[in-house]
């Protein structure tokens, strides 16, 4: 999805309490042009939709609560344990057994099952993401079965005007003049008693999706007059909901979207997701060691190099003061008063070794077992 | 979007067009004061690094000179007892006592040959008393401190490890207690200033290599001549072989 592409314009639908001046098309934003991940929102779908339940569980006790033991062999029953005492049908019945009548079942239900699911925030915001750009796709939306057949143009982009609508009344008034009413109307219709055990626990009703409204201001009064029609719901834009964005975990939920929203969507958060900002992200650099490098070391240190230069030339001068001085304490010698020095050395050697000659050392080599 | 004649550029893009200039020129403006401050800021940590060389080439000669000074007279110079420590763990993770476990991880020992700089005060020293067989630990000189923080310094930045290649790092996290550089640092920690405790915890524990040469033995005292307990001065050495 290149971002330099040509964003297409959105008309803006006016609303009869328009001024004629106002901004008639609106740019495309970002969002809508994401790439549609159906498997991404149908697993965040399924994992987030985990996170609101209530926990079940069987009793702990149950199936437990008597003293029954086995009565062993050698009369005529199964081993199971049996229900201690008398005087009632309870007696010697079976009892602890999942196989037996009153006992605790396999595995009993617990309430530390693991009700909620992590999904990465990355991934959650992907499949908000997808979710919105699915419902750009008129084909999309008509598959997860809203009727869009009267509405001018999708993405449905509302002017401004339609924050201000207090009145139910008047929300209706606007849906019918935008061509959502008959997605409204089909909500209204298909209400219905739940089939199941469901009715009789508290979710007695059902009914479909219609349209889902989103804007941009905190408090906008339109909230207080859509909520209360069959079938719409109501989303700031700053917290949409992928449960309403994708009801089933199905893309393309209908969406009426305010003008302004393009602007907000578009520096949301989820744009860092979808195509990355255009400064690009400051990798961090390898670490370098700066007591070998000395341009890494400059950077962290600029004194560095006046340290290391005045060192050197400390050094240089302590190595010449030291040659100096003995330069002075030394005399060079002649190359005649060398040899003369080395020739005397020599023969001193020689002598030494005769010297220490004396003749009747031969004689006792042989049991002393020292040599010359 | 060109202006064709007679045609009408959409407001939104008009509005979206002057948003990008005004931020541009916001961030022109923002780069060249960033610019002007960068440059400051290297002057100060240059004359910053100076004076610390010089205080500490100060330190030493004046210890040389007490000392000769004691000589001279006849009697003897005493150290005065070091207010700074390095230690470094030597044993592994099992069997552990369970006290003994919690006081490295206070003290962020929790890995074989992690080091840690501490002050020395009561409360440490008898904490180290407890641990004595699974560190070593002594009084690190300047060159090591040095080294240490060079080669092997990480900052704890947001809860992560982060390598310490520029100061501006160092500046973001330190820079309320005035601690702007690498050098300041380094100063406060061989000093043991006011803030050492912050400058101190910045740090993540330094992850040293394995003595190059071996330990001799780990499960002795040092003075029984192993590895453990306070080894005062020769830390120095191992610092050396495992930096």
């Amino acid at each position: 999805m290149s971002a330099a592409a040509a964003r297409p314009l959105v008309t803006v639908q006016s609303l009869e309490s328009d001024m004629a001046t106002d901004a008639n098309s609106v740019p495309l934003p970002d969002v809508m042009k994401a790439a549609i991940r159906p498997d991404i929102v149908t697993f965040v779908h399924g994992q987030i939709s985990k996170n609101a339940r209530q926990p079940y569980a069987v009793s702990k006790r149950a199936g437990h609560q008597t003293s029954a033991q086995s009565w062993g062999t050698g009369r005529a029953v199964s081993r199971i344990p049996r229900v201690s005492g008398g005087g009632t049908h309870r007696a010697g019945q079976g009892a602890f057994g999942n196989m037996c009548r009153g006992g605790r079942m396999f595995a009993p239900t617990r309430i530390w099952r693991r009700w909620h699911r992590q999904v990465n925030v990355t991934q959650k915001r992907h499949a908000v993401v997808s979710a919105i750009a699915a419902s750009a796709v008129p084909s999309l939306v008509l598959a997860r079965g809203h009727r869009i057949e009267e509405v001018p143009e999708l993405p449905l982009v509302v002017s401004d005007a339609a924050e201000a609508v207090e009145k139910t009344s008047a929300a209706l008034k606007v849906l019918k003049q935008i061509g959502a009413h008959p997605d409204a109307e089909k909500a209204k219709d298909s209400q219905a008693i739940r089939a199941g055990k469901g009715k009789a626990r508290n979710r007695r009703y059902v009914s479909r999706k219609g349209p889902l409204v989103v804007y941009g201001n905190e408090g906008a009064k339109l909230v207080k007059a859509f909520r209360n029609i069959p079938g719409v719901e109501v989303a700031h834009v700053s917290r949409l909901n992928l449960l309403k964005l994708a009801p089933g975990g199905h893309l393309g939920r209908a969406k009426m979207v305010n003008a302004d929203l393009a602007r907000i969507i578009n520096s949301d958060e989820v744009q860092s997701v979808v195509k990355p900002i255009k400064k690009e992200l400051k990798r961090a650099p390898l670490k370098k060691n700066p007591l070998k490098n000395l341009n890494v070391m400059l950077k962290l240190n600029p004194y560095a190099k006046a340290a290391k230069r005045m060192a050197l030339l400390a050094e240089a001068q302590r190595v010449k003061a030291k040659q100096d001085k003995l330069d002075k304490k030394r005399k060079s010698i002649t190359k005649d008063e060398a040899l003369a020095i080395n020739s005397a050395s020599k023969s001193w050697y020689k002598t030494m070794i005769s010297d220490s000659d004396y003749t009747e050392f031969e004689n006792f080599t042989k049991w002393l077992g020292a040599s010359q | 979007m060109a202006e064709k004649v007679g045609q009408i550029v959409p407001e939104s893009v008009l509005k979206k067009q002057k948003r990008a200039e005004e931020w541009a020129l916001v961030k022109k403006q923002e780069v060249a004061s960033l610019k002007e401050k960068k440059a400051a800021n290297r002057k100060l940590i240059y004359n910053r690094a100076k004076d610390y060389a010089k205080e500490y080439a100060a330190q030493e000669r004046e210890l040389i000179q007490l000392k000769r000074e004691a000589r001279l007279k006849g009697g003897f110079y005493v150290n005065p007892e070091a207010k700074l420590l390095f230690i470094i763990r030597i044993r592994g993770i099992n069997a552990m006592h369970p006290t003994t476990k919690k006081i490295l991880q206070l003290l962020r020992l929790r890995q074989i040959f992690n080091g840690v700089f501490l002050k020395v005060n009561k409360a440490t020293v008898n904490m180290l008393h407890r641990v004595e067989p699974y560190v070593t630990f002594g009084y690190p000189n300047l060159k090591s401190v040095r080294e240490l923080i060079y080669k092997r310094g990480f900052g704890k930045v947001n809860k992560q490890r982060i390598a310490l290649t520029d100061n501006s790092i160092i500046e973001q996290t330190l820079g309320k207690h005035g601690i702007i550089c690498i050098e300041d640092l380094i100063h406060e920690i061989l000093s043991v200033g006011p803030h050492f405790k912050e400058a101190n915890n910045f740090f993540w524990p330094f992850q040293l290599s394995a003595p190059l040469g071996g330990l001799e033995r780990k499960r002795n005292h040092y003075v029984e001549g192993g590895d453990a307990g306070n080894r005062e001065d020769y830390i120095n050495e191992l610092i050396r072989r495992m930096n």
